[in-house]
């Protein structure tokens, strides 16, 4: 096996590794958040959260295979592993750059969910109503 | 809040054409309409000033919570579920005068409004 073949091995390797060990934490941590934006919707929830990895891994995984190609051959074991330290570093900033995003969904369908429960406007008065004089 | 009491003016063709189209949208919040200064407006709210909801649109909440004119506009928007968003938005303060003065206008030449667009009164 040349090194130019391992490089890419390695590489697959780690950013396999790395795209799902973020989509599980997100997938373990971010389920309290919907069940709690879905108003305790178990079942909504974890539906939502599911498709929302299913999306993580695709976009993820899409980035990793194109951006596999290193367009120069690779000799020696320091030439490997700048070529990794640069394409690792990038699967790095897109996972940040994704998790960040999830992170933004996440807390805007939480505002979104918990802000809209109170009337837009306080009442002029207040009146006693019939059920309330019988009672 | 759950439901919502609309005190609408029943003689007032745009106000019936309002009702029938809220009645068609769908609810987060329960809409009930009972017509202004009525018998059942009366049943139900004893202590409210029933001349004054005949000059304007009056929402009342299963709270008690009376809202007069442009605010009981909002509240109906707010109970709808496509609309609750503008209710927020035209409630915000850079909007609410606005939203104000056009309720009220169109609210006091209602009857005006109502011939013009062929409603009757």
């Amino acid at each position: 096996m040349t090194i130019g073949i391992s490089t890419y091995l390695i590489y697959l390797a780690l950013s396999i590794a790395l795209t799902v060990w973020v989509a599980r934490t997100l997938h373990k941590n971010g389920r309290v958040f919907l069940v709690d934006v879905f108003h305790g919707n178990e079942a909504l929830a974890d539906s939502v959260n599911h498709l929302l990895v299913v999306g993580f891994y695709l976009i993820n995984f899409g980035y990793v295979s194109l951006a596999l190609k290193l367009g120069y051959a690779v000799d020696t074991a320091e030439q490997s592993i700048e070529a990794l330290s640069v394409k690792i570093g990038m699967v790095l900033l897109v996972l940040g750059g994704m998790h960040f995003f999830n992170l933004f969904v996440f807390s805007r369908m939480r505002r979104r969910s918990t802000q809209h429960n109170h009337p837009p406007v306080s009442p002029d008065t207040f009146t006693a109503t019939a059920v309330q004089q019988e009672a | 809040m759950l439901a919502l009491t609309v005190l609408y003016d029943p003689e007032c063709g745009l106000c019936r054409r309002a009702h029938e189209w809220l009645a068609e949208q769908s609810k987060i919040v329960e809409l009930n309409f009972v017509p202004c200064a009525s018998d059942e407006a009366r049943k139900r709210y004893p202590q409210l000033d029933h001349d004054l909801t005949k000059k304007d649109l009056t929402v009342v909440g299963d709270d008690g919570g009376v809202y007069f004119g442009p605010k009981a506009w909002l509240m109906v928007l707010w109970a709808l579920a496509r609309y609750r968003d503008w209710a927020y938005r035209l409630a915000t303060p850079e909007l609410l005068p606005t939203t104000k003065r056009v309720v009220s206008l169109i609210s006091q030449n209602r009857y005006q409004i109502s011939r013009a667009a062929g409603l009757y009164r």
